[in-house]
């Protein structure tokens, strides 16, 4: 009956990807499908972007460093870490801006320093097609190329849209080919040919345009900062287009993550469709802090029955509390708790259903994660949270799914 | 702090937070209430997706770039970055023509899409041109509610004028510019309300973002809303009950330890987030109000209206 754990197919690959909105709880996931890995004897590397402080103690990270840090070996033991088993953690630096990439790619320093130096850059750089996003992109595909690791898994940061982050060297890639670059580049040089003559008279007018609509001289800035950048343009696409096929190829994996309310249920939608769209192999969709009812759920009041639930639970709280306590508020009292449970319960499996039933059509695999009274920030609440995605369901759960 | 106006004074509320929020939940009730006081109000909507339309009544398509009223009374528009940009062209050129055939091309497009800040830009310059708009010798909006994107970008939203006017050195660009960040900064006209979760980093986030704001936008701020909070799951003569609750016999029907265990969950939940509404108070030293977390969800006016009092209430 037990058909093989659909997670488990998330060890094979190298990258794991978890997308989600900001809030929803992605850096907790991450790190615990990271934990998930190394208890089944991979040697796994979380990337993480901005972790709660005590997550990041809890996974060594708390001082931020541009190398991986494995977590002391002795502490995977005691959480049933087999041999071979590894898990290592690393923040991913957001603020190391361009200047990094600009460094490494600059044919001379001559050219670096012009880039650098540039009025354009300067103001725009930490935002320039993302270049934020990018340079952490970057970061991931080094990680992935490292012989020490099997599994790189990442937690996307907290863009507007995810998927900003995933698509940031296609951006790139677009910019640095738009004729529209190339004629900032080589006004000149272009002109010979017929497609492009026609080409550049409207970008002619569409210069001229932007010029009176911003104010001379920001377009003399913006091409200056293009021609500077120009000169290692070539380097740039290459590595792009390698971390672009990496992400969107065979070797990741995606698991989207929801939080349980309305709102951002219908952002992981939307967020499921546009990965589609780009062909990710979205392998799993998880359904975070969902309110359920505790393992084995209490029976609700059956219509009609909930007068004589309270007389009963008003009896026995003056059997065993003393005739000072006040039972009949504490009876009104406790079924009230109950229905507001109830109403949380059927109000968060509402919320989910549409995009867990649309990723279950898909073939995704499927989970939801209960809400926990505290949050995550110890290697065992992670395992808690592991165990809910790599094992498989119980017969409860399933029948929770249907 | 003392003495904290009325938030529907402002002309201009821009809410922002954390993704996940429910910041959108707060601009929504925000443009209800408002509403309510026969005020006439315009919501902006900034994501990709709209969903104030929904939760103030609307039925039927997307309202889309030039808006439209809700049952509930506002008015809602989605804002969308090139055709703010084609707006701005067209009033600053006067040949819409033009204007449309550039940002056809593909090319435009290619620098457009990778080009930061303009879309920060078009949209808080619609907003200016929005709370100037008369109408029958008045304002044509007594209040406008921006629901801004996530901090992070929330951040970058505010403080793109800035950026701008010291990065363009003359010109047209730079004095309109100017004006936007007038309105930014003009504690009469706007406020900004974060919005926040009473767990941990969402609290922490909120204190950073409230640094930053004083620090570089110099907007306006006097309170945080604390959205979701657990309401405090038992009455105030019976702050154990979950532990009488697991004291209890077995009885036939109600499973007293599992009952125990919900209530148990309730408690932790709502002392999690009465801790954190403490640190983001002391954190960002500003009075903190907070919405309860409703365990219908958030559906409609309905809910929105069970919303409104504690949002408008005197910051504690």
């Amino acid at each position: 009956m037990s058909a093989p754990d659909p997670a488990r197919a998330l060890l094979g690959r190298r990258v794991v990807a978890c997308v989600g909105a900001g809030g929803v709880g992605k850096t907790t996931l991450a790190a615990a499908l990271g934990l998930g890995a190394a208890l089944r004897g991979r040697r796994a590397l979380v990337l993480t972007i901005d972790p709660a402080r005590r997550l990041a103690d809890a996974l060594g990270v708390g001082a931020l460093g541009s190398e991986p840090r494995p977590i002391p070996r002795a502490l995977l033991e005691r959480l049933g870490v087999p041999a071979g088993g590894e898990l290592s953690a690393m923040m991913l630096d957001m603020k190391s801006t361009f200047d990094e990439l600009v460094a490494r790619f600059a044919p001379d320093a001559a050219t670096r320093e012009r880039i650098l130096g540039n009025r354009i850059y300067q103001h725009v750089s930490d935002a320039l097609a993302g270049s934020a996003e990018y340079s952490a992109m970057e970061k991931v595909y080094e990680m992935s190329e490292r012989p020490e690791f099997d599994l790189v898994v990442l937690d996307t940061p907290p863009s507007a849209h995810a998927l900003d982050f995933l698509e940031a060297p296609e951006r790139l890639i677009g910019l640095l080919d738009s004729r529209f670059v190339q004629l900032l580049l080589h006004p000149a040089m272009s002109a010979g040919r017929l497609g492009l003559r026609l080409f550049q008279r409207g970008a002619h007018q569409a210069f001229r345009l932007i010029e009176r609509v911003t104010g001379f001289g920001f377009l003399e800035d913006i091409s200056e900062f293009l021609l500077a950048f120009e000169g290692m343009s070539e380097g740039f696409r290459r590595r792009a287009e390698s971390v672009r096929g990496l992400l969107f190829g065979p070797d990741t994996a995606f698991v989207l993550t929801t939080a349980a309310s309305r709102e951002s249920v219908s952002h992981a939608r939307d967020l499921l469709g546009r990965l589609e769209a780009q062909h990710a192999h979205v392998l799993g969709v998880v359904a975070n802090r969902v309110r359920c009812w505790p393992d084995g759920a209490p029976e609700l009041p059956p219509p009609g029955t909930r007068e004589r639930w309270h007389e009963r639970l008003a009896a026995a709280f003056r059997e065993t509390a003393g005739e000072a306590f006040p039972a009949e508020r504490a009876a009104r009292a406790a079924l009230d708790v109950l229905d507001g449970y109830a109403a949380a319960v059927s109000r968060d499996a509402e919320a989910t259903a549409p995009l867990l039933d649309e990723a279950a059509r898909r073939g995704c695999f499927v989970r939801r994660i209960p809400e926990l009274p505290r949050d995550v920030h110890d290697l065992e609440g992670l395992v808690e949270i592991e165990r809910r995605v790599f094992v498989t369901p119980g017969p409860r759960a399933e029948t929770e799914a249907k | 702090m003392k003495g904290a106006r009325p938030l529907l004074e402002r002309r201009l509320l821009v809410v922002t937070g954390k993704g996940g929020t429910g910041k959108t939940t707060v601009a929504a009730t925000l443009a209800l209430a408002a509403a309510a006081r026969g005020l006439r109000v315009l919501v902006v909507e900034t994501g990709r997706d709209e969903h104030v339309p929904r939760l103030l009544g609307h039925r039927g398509g997307p309202v889309g770039h030039r808006g439209a009223e809700t049952p509930a009374g506002p008015v809602v528009l989605r804002m969308e970055p090139y055709e703010a940009l084609a707006e701005y062209m067209t009033l600053r050129l006067g040949v819409p023509g033009v204007v449309t055939r550039l940002l056809r091309q593909r090319a435009f497009r290619q620098l457009m899409d990778a080009a930061p800040g303009w879309r920060e830009l078009v949209t808080l310059g619609k907003v200016w041109h929005l709370e100037q708009a008369r109408e029958d010798g008045r304002a044509r909006f007594d209040a406008i509610v921006v629901d801004a994107p996530a901090t992070g970008h929330g951040l970058t939203f505010l403080d793109v004028p800035r950026v701008v006017v010291s990065a363009v050195r003359s010109g047209p660009l730079r004095r309109h510019v100017r004006w936007v960040e007038e309105l930014v900064r003009d504690p009469e006209r706007t406020l900004l309300l974060p919005v926040a979760l009473a767990e941990e980093l969402p609290a922490r986030e909120t204190v950073e973002l409230v640094a930053r704001l004083r620090e570089q936008v110099g907007v306006a701020l006097d309170r945080v809303v604390v959205n979701a909070v657990e309401p405090a799951p038992f009455p105030p003569e019976l702050p154990d009950l979950d532990r009488r609750l697991a004291a209890l016999p077995e009885t036939p029907g109600p499973e007293p330890a599992l009952w125990a265990a919900c209530a148990a969950h309730l408690a932790a939940r709502h002392a999690l987030n009465q801790h954190f509404l403490g640190e983001i108070a002391e954190g960002t030293g500003l009075p903190v109000v907070a919405l309860p977390l409703l365990a219908s969800g958030v559906r409609g006016p309905d809910d929105l209206r069970r919303l409104a009092g504690p949002l408008l209430e005197d910051p504690a």
